[in-house]
């Protein structure tokens, strides 16, 4: 038993990526291998992963809700209509609308945008800071990396909603301020997985075969490290995301996210809106079923991603 | 036994240190200023500059950090909150049994729903029973407790004429109106954590099962029943602890959010009215306990693994 909990659960520093030598590809062209793997995990994917196929049309639709809101939402997200409050579903309003009359489909389209925009962002920046720190700790080894982890200790004996709502409130809600926060605090989170791998992957005979042809440590970290810390980093990508978007969504709640006019999940279901929500109650429903249903295609296409490309880093 | 806790309280030392250091500069180095934000709000003090000598904030940055930690070193002295000029701590252990009450009962909720259905899934693979336990779990995954919590609070309203209660009964008080109050806060927190509790539960007691102790067991003809609850579920139990424990950060955090839905007085609602207000020493202080809470609860964890498995010693 680890004298300590790992940081980041248990899919934490026991957990050990599938080992490839530093050319997969070239190793995969050699036995014959028809396809690279990043190809090779999404036929996998359709052919044995039901439900994780269903996340991925989910994120798929989301995506195109996303990028698509401006030529498929019926109407514009801050447009008011004082004569149509509170409508129920209509043929003109398909969900509604609410106490200012702006439309309650065109909101949730344009909601999606922002969730995957800050999601994509936060994660984005995440991801690129957790391999930063998580490779230079674990490769380096040493004080510096006792420095780090100590650091990063101390960072996760927050609970993660007090640290981002002190932030956020110092800051003050924006787009761009919620991406960053949510960003660093997942990248300084997941430099514990990235370091674990990271700390396998350099006892192995090919990274000291490098060194000895002569490779410096930044040559050896990014030919021969990186890419066998990558499926690690794209796991702990996918399965952050619905966290990410959920934790937007908390804060937006509260008020401290994603300021308005713009439309977002979390925040068109905020106390702000509950006297409203007692006139029409879809104005609760259709964001909650919204964001429910975008934690479950994120989940699902987390785990299957994670079953697929890391079978040793299963949690439950 | 001893030794191990005596380095692991070593190790939390630099780590409260840490966290200490982070929440003032946090809090101090960002834009922001709760002189201007209180004088405009209500005039404390004459002018801006007298009310910042008041509140200490003209001293240098260093000279303010440590006052604050050498108060809490020393005397145990958490400050004061701008606002109101009550003692930080004395707020904080009254509203404290509010939030530790939330907390306790959504995890025994959680657990209790989490590990009755994980028990089933996990025994029954395969079988329907497995099927629908799972998709409720990913069902009780995918529901943001937030969400729930707001359809709870309209919904039955609209449709039953039923809310919430919403003014708070300390359970010392009366413990029967209490419950009530906290029941339904609960009830919709701990059924959104009940889902990884059941997937955690369900792969740990598959493995547990597939273990020789448990096939000696089948083979000298125990009985189910004893088998699954007296041999497989202490092991199993293992990943389901850690699992809580590791959530506990959530737990507190939720109830921020909990806690301003359903109007109960606790450390949530605290902290984060002292946010909105840019009370610093509240926000500073209510952060630093907590981290200290979530240390020593996951000592307290790893302490508990060695009760559960003879085989682990520290």
């Amino acid at each position: 038993m680890p004298s300590s909990i790992p940081a980041s659960g248990i899919k934490s520093e026991e957990a050990s990526p599938t080992i490839a030598p530093a050319k997969p590809a070239l190793e995969a062209r050699m036995l014959g291998a028809p396809r690279p793997w990043w190809i090779d995990v999404w036929v996998r994917m359709l052919a044995g992963k039901p439900l994780g196929t269903i996340g991925g049309v989910i994120v798929v639709a989301m995506l195109a809700a996303a990028v698509l809101a401006d030529w498929i939402a019926p109407y514009g997200y801050a447009q008011t209509s004082l004569r149509q409050r509170f409508i129920a579903m209509s043929a003109a309003h398909w969900l509604g609308t609410d106490e200012l009359g702006r439309d309650l489909l065109t909101r949730l389209i344009y909601g999606a945008r922002i969730s995957l925009y800050v999601g994509f962002g936060a994660i984005g920046i995440g991801s690129v800071l957790a391999t930063l720190i998580g490779m230079v700790s674990g490769y380096l080894g040493g004080r510096f990396d006792l420095l780090v982890q100590r650091g990063v200790d101390a960072w996760m004996a927050f609970p993660p909603l007090l640290l981002l709502l002190s932030i956020m409130s110092l800051l003050g809600p924006s787009v761009w301020n919620i991406t960053i926060v949510l960003g660093v605090a997942f990248g300084i989170q997941n430099s514990r997985v990235v370091r674990g791998v990271a700390l396998l992957v350099k006892e192995h005979t090919f990274v000291e075969s490098a060194r000895a042809l002569g490779a410096g440590h930044v040559r050896t970290t990014l030919t021969h490290i990186l890419p066998n810390v990558m499926p690690t980093i794209i796991v702990v990508a996918t399965t952050g995301l619905s966290t990410v978007v959920l934790t937007e969504a908390s804060l937006s709640f509260l008020g401290l996210g994603v300021p308005p006019p713009y439309p977002t999940w979390g925040g068109m279901l905020s106390l702000a809106g509950l006297d409203h929500m007692y006139r029409a109650p879809w104005l609760a429903i259709w964001p909650a079923v919204a964001l429910s249903l975008a934690v479950f295609g994120f989940n699902m296409l987390g785990d299957a991603l994670r079953d697929l490309l890391d079978p040793r880093l299963k949690g439950g | 036994m001893k030794r191990y806790l005596l380095r692991r309280l070593a190790l939390a030392i630099p780590t409260l240190f840490l966290v200490s250091v982070l929440v003032f500069a946090l809090m101090r180095l960002m834009p922001g200023d709760v002189a201007t934000r209180m004088v405009e709000g209500h005039a404390y003090a004459p002018t801006l500059a007298a009310l910042r000598h008041d509140l200490g904030l003209d001293r240098p940055v260093h000279a303010q950090y440590l006052e604050w930690i050498g108060g809490i070193v020393t005397r145990g002295d958490f400050g004061r909150s701008y606002w109101t000029r009550q003692p930080i701590l004395d707020e904080f252990v009254r509203r404290f049994p509010v939030t530790l009450e939330l907390a306790l009962l959504t995890i025994l909720v959680s657990v209790v729903l989490g590990v009755l259905v994980g028990i089933v899934s996990a025994v029954r693979q395969d079988s329907v029973s497995d099927y629908v336990g799972r998709i409720l779990a990913i069902l009780a995954l995918s529901i943001p407790y937030f969400g729930l919590a707001v359809l709870v609070v309209v919904l039955p309203s609209i449709w039953f004429k039923w809310t919430p209660v919403w003014s708070y009964v300390p359970f010392t008080t009366d413990p029967l109106e209490n419950l009530k109050i906290m029941l339904v806060p609960a009830l919709v927190f701990g059924v959104t954590r009940a889902g990884p509790v059941m997937r955690i539960m369900r792969s740990a007691l598959l493995d547990v099962l597939r273990q020789d102790y448990i096939r000696t067991a089948w083979s000298k003809g125990l009985a189910e029943r004893p088998i699954i609850l007296r041999h497989a579920l202490k092991n199993a139990m293992i990943p389901v602890i850690s699992l809580i424990g590791l959530q506990m950060p959530l737990y507190i955090g939720g109830s921020v959010i909990i806690e301003s839905i359903f109007r109960l007085p606790g450390v949530g609602l605290f902290f984060f009215e002292a946010l909105t207000r840019l009370d610093y020493p509240v926000v500073q202080s209510v952060n630093l306990i907590i981290a200290a809470l979530v240390v020593g609860l996951n000592l307290l964890i790893d302490l508990s693994y060695a009760f559960l498995d003879p085989r682990i010693r520290y």
